[in-house]
């Protein structure tokens, strides 16, 4: 139980990688709080599951693109766990198929203010408890997109990107305060967005990567439990690739 | 509370929190607290301390500093700091 004690809330974590991060952590003995936008079932499912590894477990609605949101959601935080949060795993995002110059303004500014901006509000919503308590870690769940650029989702790998700038940054400004932050860029997971592809679409997918096949979303969520765990104590500002080999940085 | 008294408080809470080496009675009400003046009086603390500056003084007094707009008011001295705790506790 490397994560007794701890307080940790999963941002987007009702589905797919965040879902499997919630219940990692539940299983390493945190207590978890995590937030969904719209897909309640979902996040009751996932609640039902993690509770019954034995963890406090508690779920709400909220937005992170949503400043006010954000505030609300770590004070609910603070009172459901019973103190400050000190791990945060910035996982929500949301992409927009198109090419740049076919993305329209209003799709940028959604993926940006949910992918950049929500990890922005919720790492501010955070310090102030881990700079007091001088323990934290902050793990962002990033993309091989931020690295490699992608066609077709520029949005999504600007705002990725910009993550990997800010979780440099962050790392930088709160070290002396015991708070770590680090990034995680899963490569291709086996999701729902996944499951609905034709075979050959997967195939040509799994190609691509030396390992050859896609990642399970506990792969990525081991990596998120060691990067929080004290074994990683001396891990920050870095971007740990967990993608089969696809990015090679 | 008295800004005499209110500034010798926040001095006290520097050099506890901060765990500065100079004693409160060293700290002149008028010198920045972060950065140094041109004679070269200050503090040595830089805008990476301040992080854990507002922790204290938010905790303590009961006020909020939200940004590096405010921070930059209230931490101009500690005369400054009293004077913006007066204020934003009234």
């Amino acid at each position: 139980m490397t994560l007794a004690g701890r307080r940790v809330v999963v941002t987007g974590g009702s589905r797919g990688i965040g879902r499997a991060i919630v219940l990692a952590c539940a299983r390493e003995g945190a207590a978890v709080a995590f937030n969904y936008v719209a897909n309640q079932e979902a996040a009751d499912e996932t609640l039902a599951a993690a509770r019954a590894t034995g963890a406090t477990v508690v779920a709400t609605q909220a937005d992170v693109g949503d400043a006010e949101a954000v505030q609300r959601l770590f004070r609910w935080v603070r009172e459901e766990l019973g103190g400050p949060a000190d791990v945060l795993v910035n996982n929500a995002a949301v992409t927009h198929d198109a090419l740049l110059m076919m993305t329209g303004d209003a799709a940028w500014s959604r993926v940006l203010t949910t992918n950049l901006t929500g990890a922005f509000l919720c790492c501010k919503a955070v310090l102030r408890g881990m700079i007091a308590g001088r323990f934290g870690r902050i793990v962002n769940v990033v993309s091989p997109a931020a690295f490699l650029g992608k066609e077709g989702a520029g949005a999504y790998a600007a705002s990725k990107g910009g993550l990997v700038a800010l979780t440099k940054t962050l790392a930088r400004e709160v070290a002396r305060y015991g708070i770590t932050v680090n990034a995680v860029s899963p490569g291709l997971v086996d999701t729902e967005l996944i499951a609905g592809m034709a075979p050959e679409q997967r195939a040509a997918l799994e190609g691509r990567i030396p390992l050859a096949r896609l990642a399970t979303p506990e792969e990525i969520a081991a990596t998120v439990v060691h990067l929080v765990s004290p074994a990683a104590a001396y891990v920050t500002g870095t971007t740990v690739h967990v993608d089969g080999g696809l990015t090679m940085l | 509370m008295d800004r005499r008294t209110l500034r010798a408080e926040v001095k006290e809470l520097l050099v506890s929190g901060l765990r500065l080496t100079v004693g409160p009675a060293e700290i002149v009400d008028e010198a920045p607290i972060f950065g140094t003046t041109a004679e070269g009086a200050g503090l040595g603390l830089d805008s990476i301390d301040a992080l854990e500056l507002v922790v204290l003084i938010e905790e303590r007094f009961n006020v909020t500093i939200p940004d590096e707009e405010v921070g930059k008011r209230a931490f101009a001295s500690v005369a400054a700091l009293a004077d913006f705790i007066v204020e934003g506790s009234a």
